[in-house]
């Protein structure tokens, strides 16, 4: 185990893999001097602004444009009359209807807040100002606004988010002790700081697309096939990304109307959207509910599990929230069935959100086997224990690595757990009550190849280069560590250039899979270009190690040099001029050797057809945690204040210490404010969501947070990646809520199960 | 409406004539006019504060200032806080240490704020900083080490920069 200590200053070491390197971009970053989309200059530029529905379902009549063109400095206004000669784009699989027009300023309203008008002007004033004088009418239908819609149904069953073995039901029934309870999660958004937008540019049939992307590669064909230009003419740019979380992994409607005004006026068109607009743009996470049922032994014992999820969808989109996702996963239980239905309402199509499926369904899981835990009166930590899954229930398979145990071991260890008196409203600080509780969370090892190229320069420098992106996740520093670790250069050393789909190929950041992806493609490009600088120093005529006789050559501190330290010592640059070479270029990709043509690379850097999961080779590969958090809960007022956090992490080898733990306190931080505080509420006559603003829309605050200790317990685990890591940014909100809300049932004695835990909820 | 007005802006030690629209805001003019990126929009409205910059020493949220506003006043944006020389400001180069940041949008944002908050003495202990702090979001979560980056600029400025600081007041 290593309890990650706050340890600042670096040493020489930290630039290898594994070491506590500072970011390679934090001087940008601090500076104003990282240029994010919306920043770029671009000559020539005009603003768009969108206009959004506000009724949920129906169609549009007519938009009366008149006043709105009248004002001062207006291009151009494209409505639902214009048709913008787009075809439907492939989906994230790489599946695509032939033919099929795609228009994103719908006439069929879907639901509120759609984009249904843009309005194009020279200045952001006057695209702003002439936005409001649009006058749209409506045809209304009525529409169904929630889950909770009289009118919504149960919605359809997912055949493929089935699971179960053993007989769930008669094993439930038959169990000594039974629980059943239904959990909640309503509407929660992304709100990354920076809202979505972008500026397209068309120089004849090219198109230059700046927008923050999680996946340029994937968005460059998303563009091209809705304009049906060549995959190769469109360029995807985005070097910075002010924060995404899932929610900046594809093109939405808006890129494609902003694309189609820059193509029909002839000039750049700049798009952002606005704070308000970003809550309907796009999807944040789905609403669910899920029933579990729990059967158990006297002693706690599982003896069976059925859960019975749904979540709401689009009314033309499915993207259902996987409820049944963590349920399967965490204990060993004989016999278990899931369910996953999805409802449609009229809400924009949901999207992925930090852990999809995973959070939503431990938040159901771990709130339900703390209740078990007091149905049986077992210490929740106990019971976790008694009920630990030696292999992988739902596969059959062993696990790759499984450090959970260790997690809950140390992580109660750490937090204090055996102080804790089990009876709820039993601990207090003064008036507050104080809880303590658990969640336990993981995600999915997810593979996929990737591609990158390295370059040794003349001067000693490596450049490392590759279309993956960074949105604060540290890919630029982790790369730099591995191409300096195998290359034998200070990580100072090394320039990484990133975030241009006409760069090497990489796979989405999502999934938490891209430093898993980009490592394995960066080492592999890497050795192949030391191999090959070290062959050139052994052979070329100039190379003053020609006479050595030496048959291989290490590289270290930058310096070249014979094995054992006898004979010449040159640095990079010195071997470099020697040999007459002012750079050596390598570039590699993780595809097999025998899928490896253009229409393989196409499809492994613009699809996720080729993703592997889980389970996909003989083990069942996954992250894990085990959250251990304290609340204080003020007893006449219900407000709840998580007061000190402690979680243990197995995320396999960790590449940089400083940077996966300011991830994993980061999905801690969206856990607290996913359990107090994130709701999206729909006006029920409008479906509208009404708290579409960072104001109302409550995200955590620094005054919201306490001191995290995180702890990595995992070690490497060379079958989920070349060099040993799991996933590290999506585990870390998984279990977090769960975690809070059992915390405040043991400071209070008060189950909710419904998010957020607000005040009138418990008093 | 498309009334333009000539401004002539003090941004960071540089004096800015431009023209632009009455209703433009100080953040725009920053960002749209003048090319000083750094200075961020998160929300437009006055709620996340990455676009908080100082005017006459005090921090401000741009987007709610006009920019015919801060005529005859001096503005610091994130891009006027290093010395001339290139060195970082203290509260900069503590930010990459406990690496205070992972995307980097709402950075600027809050470097300023640590600014100020040092500044007005509101640095004193970890619950102090978390409250003056907090008119600035970070949704990647870097609170924990937003504060510590906070308590280790403010003994470094107490010691070393303060007379920068004054100076940039004055």
């Amino acid at each position: 185990m290593t309890i990650m200590e706050t340890r600042k200053h670096g040493d020489a070491a930290d630039g290898m893999v594994g070491g506590r390197f500072s970011r390679l971009d934090g001087r940008l970053k601090t500076t104003g001097g990282a240029t994010y989309a919306l920043e770029q200059p671009v000559k020539n530029v005009v603003h768009a602004v969108l206009v959004q529905s506000t009724i949920a379902a129906g169609r549009v009549v007519a938009v009366d444009t008149e006043a709105a063109k009248a004002a001062p400095g207006i291009l151009s206004i494209f409505t639902p009359e214009d048709d913008l000669g787009l075809l439907v784009a492939s989906d994230w699989h790489g599946n695509r209807p032939e033919n099929e027009p795609f228009r994103p300023l719908p006439r069929q309203i879907s639901f509120n807040g759609q984009a249904i008008t843009a309005v194009v002007a020279e200045t952001l004033e006057q695209a702003t100002e002439a936005a409001k004088l649009v006058k749209v009418s409506y045809e209304e239908a009525q529409p169904v606004t929630s889950l909770d819609d009289p009118n919504a149904g149960e919605g359809r069953l997912v055949d493929m988010l089935t699971v179960g073995w053993g007989d769930a039901e008669a094993a439930y029934a038959a169990a000594d002790v039974r629980i059943e309870a239904e959990y909640r999660t309503p509407r929660e958004y992304h709100v990354p700081i920076e809202p979505h937008g972008l500026t397209a540019k068309w120089e004849g049939e090219f198109l230059t697309v700046w927008e923050p992307s999680q996946w340029t590669h994937g968005m460059a064909r998303t563009y091209a096939e809705w304009f049906g230009i060549p995959y190769e003419n469109v360029r995807i740019v985005s070097p910075f990304i002010g924060g995404g979380f899932g929610s900046k992994a594809m093109g939405y409607t808006y890129g494609a109307v902003a694309a189609a005004a820059a193509r029909k006026l002839g000039r750049p068109v700049k798009l952002a959207v606005t704070r308000p607009q970003t809550f309907t743009a796009y999807g944040g996470r789905a609403a669910t509910k899920q029933t579990i049922r729990i059967g158990a032994t006297k002693d706690g014992v599982l003896q069976a599990i059925v859960h019975r999820g749904a979540s709401e969808t689009s009314v033309f989109a499915d993207f259902p929230e996987q409820t049944g996702a963590a349920t399967p996963l965490l204990y060993a239980v004989p016999n278990l069935s899931t369910q996953h239905r999805l409802v449609p309402v009229n809400t924009v199509t949901p999207g992925a959100l930090r852990a999809p499926g995973k959070n939503p369904s431990a938040f159901g899981i771990e709130s339900a086997i703390e209740e078990l835990a007091y149905a049986v009166g077992i210490d929740p930590l106990e019971l976790r224990l008694r009920n630990y899954a030696d292999h992988d229930y739902q596969s059959g398979k062993p696990w790759s690595t499984r450090q959970l145990r260790e997690a809950l071991t140390v992580g109660a260890d750490v937090f204090g757990w055996s102080g804790r008196s089990h009876e709820p409203r039993s601990m207090r600080d003064g008036r507050q009550l104080v809880g303590w509780g658990i969640g336990c969370g993981t995600f999915p090892v997810l593979k996929a190849a990737s591609e990158a190229l390295i370059r040794i320069l003349g001067d000693g420098s490596v450049e490392v280069v590759s279309g993956a992106i960074d949105m604060g996740q540290g890919t630029y520093t982790i790369l730099a560590q591995t191409a300096a670790e195998v290359l034998g250069v200070p990580a100072e050393r090394v320039d990484v250039k990133l975030g241009d789909s006409s760069l090497p190929g990489a796979t989405v950041a999502g999934g938490s899979m891209l430093a898993g992806a980009l490592t394995g493609a960066v080492h592999k490009a890497a050795t192949a270009a030391r191999d090959e600088l070290i062959g050139l120093a052994l052979n070329d005529s100039n190379s003053p190690f020609r006479d050595t006789g030496a048959n291989t050559l290490v590289i270290s501190g930058g310096r070249i040099s014979v094995p054992r330290g006898e004979g010449p010592s040159l640095t990079l640059a010195e071997l470099m001029s020697a040999i007459g070479r002012d750079r050596i270029e390598t570039q590699r990709n993780t595809l097999p050797e025998g899928a490896n043509g253009p229409e393989d690379h196409k499809r492994s850097w613009t699809t996720m057809a080729n993703i592997q999961g889980p389970t996909a080779g003989d083990l069942s590969m996954h992250s894990w945690c085990a959250h251990f958090v304290e609340v204080k809960v003020d007893e006449d007022f219900g407000t709840v204040r998580v007061s000190h956090v402690v979680s243990a992490f197995d995320c396999g080898r960790i590449y940089n210490p400083k940077l996966a733990e300011s991830q994993w306190r980061g999905g801690i931080i969206m856990g607290i404010g996913q359990a107090l505080l994130e709701e999206g509420l729909v006006d029920e006559r409008f479906g509208r969501v009404i708290n579409n603003n960072m104001g109302d829309y409550l995200v955590p605050t620094n005054a919201d947070i306490p001191h995290i200790q995180v702890i990595s317990v995992g070690v490497p685990d060379y079958d989920a990646s070349v060099l040993g890591g799991k996933g590290v940014g999506e585990v870390g909100i998984v279990g977090v809520a769960p975690a809070i809300a059992n915390a405040v049932f043991h400071a209070t004695g008060k189950r909710v199960r419904d998010l957020p835990i607000t005040l009138e909820k418990l008093i | 409406m498309t009334r333009t007005i000539h401004l002539s802006l003090d941004i960071n030690a540089s004096r800015y004539e431009l023209d632009v629209e009455t209703r433009v805001t100080l953040l725009d003019a920053l960002r749209e006019n003048l090319g000083l990126t750094g200075t961020k929009k998160g929300c437009d409205q006055g709620q996340c504060g990455a676009c908080t910059c100082h005017v006459d020493g005090k921090r401000v949220l741009s987007c709610l200032t006009l920019a015919a506003q801060v005529e005859g006043k001096q503005v610091i944006t994130i891009e006027g806080i290093a010395a001339e020389n290139g060195d970082l400001h203290p509260v900069q180069a503590a930010f990459i240490e406990n690496d205070a940041f992972q995307c980097g949008y709402c950075t600027p944002g809050q470097i300023m704020s640590a600014v100020a908050c040092i500044r007005e003495g509101h640095a004193g202990s970890e619950e102090e900083i978390r409250e003056y702090m907090s008119g600035n979001l970070c949704r990647c979560g870097a609170y924990n080490s937003i504060v510590a980056a906070v308590r280790e600029a403010a003994s470094a400025v107490t010691t070393g920069v303060a007379a920068k600081d004054k100076a940039e007041v004055a």
